[in-house]
Formats: structure tokens, sequence, C-alpha cells
């Protein structure tokens, strides 16, 4: 049995590929089960807005390939053979470790985000859901979701937030502490300002007071959000009352200029202000963060600073992707520990099988045997299979390379051997 | 016997600044919340060196430098215990518990054998003075701190640039909000200390003021929180010039306890 992923990502597909091979969740179950009835019985199906893959298990990997590009060129009305230029496709080893990288963040497209484990969560579920994983498919998941949250435990790679409005609330509350008695102002009524403002609102902030130049674009954002709209004009005096101040109007002059906050930080009692500063060009006079209890940060330091977290991140990702290997080995070997163990028993078990009959043919042929004698030559021919054996297993033990146990299974003519699918043997040795 | 305890307590202490300091590094909470319980057992031992200590001497045991910067060290705990209830500011206690054994450590440099106590000591007034005064002290020791720690964020904002350490510590609000309750404690223990001391001083040197260095230089102490006090109510002074305050009013509460002895001496000799 071989572990496959066959799919693409943002850095092999364009996003107008990604959008066609978008799999959404309606679609994923149908497509499962047509997998299913084209013979891939172990198969999970990821599919986020930077990736579709497909992870498999099967005995013939090139047919499998096949069937796949098939299936997914008929849903997506693409030829199969176009879709070569866009996808890629692991096996064994190096599609253990692209799952776990995934899983981890470690190939999103943001490095360290951590929507992805639960996409693949998602993935494996609708899989298990339609019973579509095997032992394979189920222990190779289960290492991942493992691999995933040691990353997470023991590197910073989702430590730092990477967002601009994340890292706007990490200033925020590294001001303010908790943000549920906090007011925001939001000052213009643009995209980015309203994206923003879901955010804060998500924090629990207790209440939002919007303005815009254009009073009744307020009213309407008021509406959307739940806050209160006030006029253009009474910026002064809202300053007063609020502990943020989110801007991003068109304007070419900044608006809210140092004299008026100096007048406001008086009326405030010096309570801290936090200016947020999104729109280009700037809102806010840059020189107000000169006042005392006045911060300012504008879009670009707020990119600056998302750009440290983001080297940040580099460095986190270079000892996850050792982990990776880490993990990797140790599951290598745990894999070919799961087809060593059947593999001895069937030689030992060939052995004695030859042993008794040879034994009885041996015994047929003697007269009388009495019980002392037949102790004895029952000792002796173990000894000889044991001593003959020992070499063999031990090798097997020692070095259990595929190769090694492909030419013991040729060796001792265990053709027909078939692996072992006891889930409790493995756990057992999952443990230790 | 109390000396063995008093070096029990701090070698547990030692092992918890040992944590608190691992948890600035490492960041798991754990960490901090064995270091915590470390503390909280470190802090039993040394209440109970205290008491014992006051009952094999049968007084206060305030009287020299020894027993001074140990009950120092027990109030400055009790109060970041307090503080640490209220809020959370893990963080704070990876620079509170380090000065804390500094100052036990340096404690068990001085001589540290129960002495009878001098004839002027022997007053109601000796136990109400020191631990009021005491108390008082170890608040500010903390706020202290908070603001050092308060500049370190609040400059880190301002800059742009937020380090690791930064990133840890307590929110700017939070500090502040700390930073006030220190001076609103703090300040009245203070001034009972004072009038206190004063009162006792009229019983013991027939004069309530004689211009005493230590007394000149508490009531600048008192001076420099007072003023504080007004401008944070009257003109809404907050963070930044807080803290600075406090770290003045800091250095003022510093030579009050040491130099005045080391350096001018005076009728409070004995500390």
């Amino acid at each position: 049995m071989i572990i496959g992923v066959f799919g693409l990502n943002h850095t092999t597909a364009p996003v107008e590929i990604r959008e066609t091979l978008y799999l959404s969740e309606s679609i994923t179950p149908i497509l499962i089960e047509e997998l299913k009835k084209h013979g891939i019985s172990e198969n999970a199906i990821l599919s986020t807005c930077n990736r579709t893959e497909i992870y498999f298990a099967t005995e013939d990997m090139e047919e499998t390939i096949y069937t796949i590009k098939k299936i997914l060129g008929k849903h997506c009305n693409i030829q199969p053979e176009w879709l070569s230029n866009y996808t890629y496709c692991f096996t064994g080893e190096d599609a253990y470790r692209h799952l776990f990288l995934v899983a981890s963040g470690l190939d999103s497209m943001v490095i360290g985000e951590p929507q992805i484990l639960g996409q693949v969560k998602d993935a494996y579920r609708t899989a298990t859901f339609h019973n579509a994983t095997g032992f394979f498919l189920n222990k190779v998941f289960h290492k991942t979701f493992n691999v995933a949250k040691r990353i997470r435990r023991e590197t910073k790679i989702g430590y730092n937030p990477l967002s601009i409005t994340s890292v706007a609330i990490e200033l925020s509350k590294k001001i303010f502490g908790e943000l549920e008695h906090k007011r925001i102002l939001v000052v213009g009524t643009g995209e980015m300002c309203t994206i923003a403002l879901k955010y804060f609102k998500k924090e629990g902030v207790k209440e939002i007071l919007i303005t815009n130049r254009t009073f009744h674009n307020a009213q309407k954002l008021a509406e959307e959000v739940i806050g209160t709209a006030y006029p253009f004009r009474d910026i002064p005096e809202l300053l007063t009352a609020v502990d943020m101040v989110l801007t991003s109007t068109g304007s070419e002059q900044p608006i809210i200029n140092k004299e008026t906050v100096t007048g406001v930080m008086k009326k405030r009692k010096n309570k801290p202000l936090f200016f947020i500063d999104i729109a280009v060009p700037r809102d806010v006079d840059p020189f107000i963060n000169d006042i005392e209890n006045v911060y300012l940060y504008n879009i670009d330091d707020l990119m600056s600073l998302s750009q440290i977290h983001r080297a940040d991140r580099m460095t986190e990702s270079r000892k996850a992707h050792a982990i990776v290997d880490e993990e990797i080995n140790k599951f290598i070997q745990w894999l070919q520990h799961l087809d060593m163990g059947p593999l001895i028993t069937d030689i030992f078990l060939k052995a004695e099988e030859i042993r008794e009959k040879e034994l009885q043919k041996a015994l047929s042929r003697l007269n009388t045997v009495d019980d002392e004698t037949l102790k004895i030559i029952n000792l002796l021919t173990k000894n000889i299979v044991n001593k003959l054996l020992h070499p063999h297993v031990s090798l097997i033990k020692k070095n259990g390379t595929p190769q090694v146990l492909e030419m013991m299974k040729k060796l001792f003519k265990l053709e027909g051997f078939e692996e072992n699918d006891d889930e409790e043997k493995l756990d057992s040795w999952d443990k230790g | 016997m109390s000396i063995y305890i008093f070096y029990l307590s701090l070698s547990i202490y030692l092992l918890s600044t040992v944590f608190y300091l691992l948890y600035l590094i490492l960041y798991k909470k754990i960490i901090e919340q064995i270091g915590y319980y470390t503390l909280l057992s470190g802090f039993i031992a040394h209440l109970f060196s205290t008491l014992l200590r006051y009952m094999e001497a049968g007084y206060t045991p305030i009287t020299n430098f020894h027993e001074a910067l140990s009950f120092f060290a027990l109030c400055i705990v009790c109060v970041f215990i307090y503080i640490k209830k209220k809020y959370r500011i893990d963080t704070i206690g990876s620079i509170i518990l380090p000065s804390i054994s500094l100052l036990l450590i340096w404690a068990s440099f001085y001589p540290s054998d129960i002495k009878p106590l001098p004839p002027v000591l022997k007053s109601y007034w000796l136990p109400i003075h020191t631990i009021f005064s005491f108390l008082g002290n170890a608040i500010f020791f903390t706020g202290f701190f908070i603001s050092i720690v308060y500049l370190i964020t609040e400059r880190s904002i301002k800059k742009k640039k937020l380090s690791a350490l930064s990133r840890r510590f307590p929110s700017l609000e939070t500090l502040d909000a700390i930073n006030y309750r220190c001076i609103a404690y703090g300040f009245p223990f203070l001034t009972i200390g004072i009038i206190s001391g004063s009162i006792w001083a009229g019983f013991a040197w027939g004069s309530y003021w004689s211009w005493d260095p230590k007394e000149t230089w508490s009531l600048i102490t008192w001076i420099v929180y007072a003023i504080l006090i007004h401008n944070r109510l009257a003109i809404g002074w907050r963070g930044k010039k807080t803290a600075y305050m406090m770290i003045i009013g800091f250095f003022s509460i510093l030579f009050t306890f040491f130099g005045v002895n080391l350096l001018l001496g005076g009728l409070h000799a004995y500390l």
C-alpha cells in the first residue's frame, strides 16, 4: 500500500485555475464516492482557496493518478492532460511530509496561519464520514494532527499576528488591556475601515461611533455594525469620548491635527488615545505621536511590524521544518516495523511448518522411538532451524529497509505475504 | 533558630526567582504557576522566621539592618501577592522576585544575632512606626518597578518597535492602574509612619520634630508623593509623568533608608 497526494496549490497554479478546481463542501462527498467506485477506496479531499488536494492509499500508483485526473477533469470541465501543468504528485515519504507541512501551515501562503489545520481536520472528517479512510490514511492523518500540534506547541510559528488589522488589535490590547470597556471612533466608511471594524467588534468593544463626510454612509455602516453615526464636524468632541480612533477617508489633507488633539487630551485628563490611520494619504497629522499618552500608528507602521513578524516566522518555520523531518523519520521507522513484525512471524511459521513435516517423515521411518529420543530429536531440529534463521531475523530487525524485506519475502517464498492490519499492535508501538 | 528558617525562605525565594526568570524567557503559564506557589511557600517560611525572631527577641524585629531588610522584603512579597490577586501581572514577578532575593542576600551579610533592645527603642511605638513605614515603602518600591516596566513598554509602543520583552509585559492601562493604586495605598501608610514616628520622637527625644536628617528626608519623600497625588487628581497626570515621579520618589526613599544612615548620621542612627 502506498500513500500519495495529488493536487495543486498557490505556488503551482494561478488563481483562475485554483478557482476552477475549488471543490465545495457539497461536491466533495460526491467526488469521494466516485473515487471509491473507481477503486480508490481510501481517499480524502482537501480544498481551500489556496489548494485542492486529494490524498489516497493505493496499490497501483499510475492507475490511481489517471483515475483522479479523469474524475477531477470531468467535475471541473478541464482536460485531464492539461491538469498536469499545474499539479504535483507525491508518494510515500514525500506525501507524508507534504501533509505534515500543509497541516502545520508551513505550506500556506501566509506561513503559520492556523486555519489550515481545521480545514485538514474537516477534510479528514468528511472522508471518514463517507467510509473513505482505511488503516493507512487514518494512521497518516492522526500522525499529521500530532505533528501539527507539536509544532504549535514547540515553535512560535503562529505567535505574532501578521495582518494589519490583527497588529492594530494587538497594539490596542498592549495599550488598553482588554477592549471590552473601550469605545472606538471610525472616521470614514471605506472597505478597509469596515473590515478592520469587524475585527474590533469581535474583540467586544463597548461602543462604536461612526462619522463620515457623507453622513448617509456613516448611518449605513452604523446600521450594519450596530453603532451610532455622528456628523463629521463633531470629531473634536467625539475624540474626548473614545479610546481608539480608526481613520480611513479619501481626504487629501489631514483631518485631525495636532492642535485639536492637544486640546482634546486636556479635556480627557490625559487618558490614553490610540489613533490607527490606515488612510493613504494620511488622515492624522503624524506629529500627534509626540503628544503624551497619544499613540499613532499609520499604515506603514503597521505594515513594518507585520513584516518583522513575518521575518520572525521564517526563523520559527525553520524550527518547524526540523520537527517535521524528525517526525517523518519516526513515522517511516514505525511503518517499517509494521511490515517487519508479521514478516518475521511468517518466516518462523514457514520454518516450523517445514520442520514439522520433515520431523513426521523421519519419525514414520523409525519404528520405535522412546520419549527421551523424541525429545532430543525435537530439540535438535528446533535448534537447527533457529540457528539458521537467526542471521536473517537480526538483519530484518537491524536494517529493515523495503529492499531487505522484499528480498526476505522472496527468499522464504512468502509472496502471498499479507500486511497485518492489526490496529492495536500499531497503537502499542506508537506509545513506545 | 529563626535565622535557619530565614535562610530556608531565602533559598525558596531563589528557587522561585529562577522559575520567574525562566517564565520570562519561555513564557509558559505552568512555570509561572510553579514559581508563584514556590513564592507562597517561601513567604510562609519567611513570615514564620520573622514571628519566631519576634518571640526569641521579645521585641518587634526591625531594629537593625539585617532585620530591616528582611522585613522590607517580607512587605514587598505581601504587596506583590496582593497585586497579583487583583491584576494579571505575571511577568512583573520576573522583576520583583530577583529584587526580593537580592534584598535578602544583602540582609544575610549583616550580623543577625539578637541583642538586647536599646532603652530608647523600648516602646509601643516601635511596631506601629516601623510596620507602617515599611509597608508604605514596600508599596512604593513595587510602584518603582511597575513604573520602570511602564516606561519600557510605553517607549516601545511610541517608537513602534515592540520587543519580545515589552510584548510580555502587561498593558499600559493595567500598569498605570497599578501605579495609581501603589500611590493611593502607599501614601497613607507613609503618612501614618511619619506621624507615628513624630509622636514617638516627642516621647523619646522630647521634641516632635527636630529636623534630624532622617526626618528631613522622609518629609522630602512625603512631599514628592504628595505632589504626585495632587497632580494626578487635579491635572490628570498619567502614564509617563507619574512613572518618572514614582522613580524620583523611590530614590528619595532609598536615600532616607540607607543614605542618611551611611552618610549623614543623626538621631535616628540605629536604622
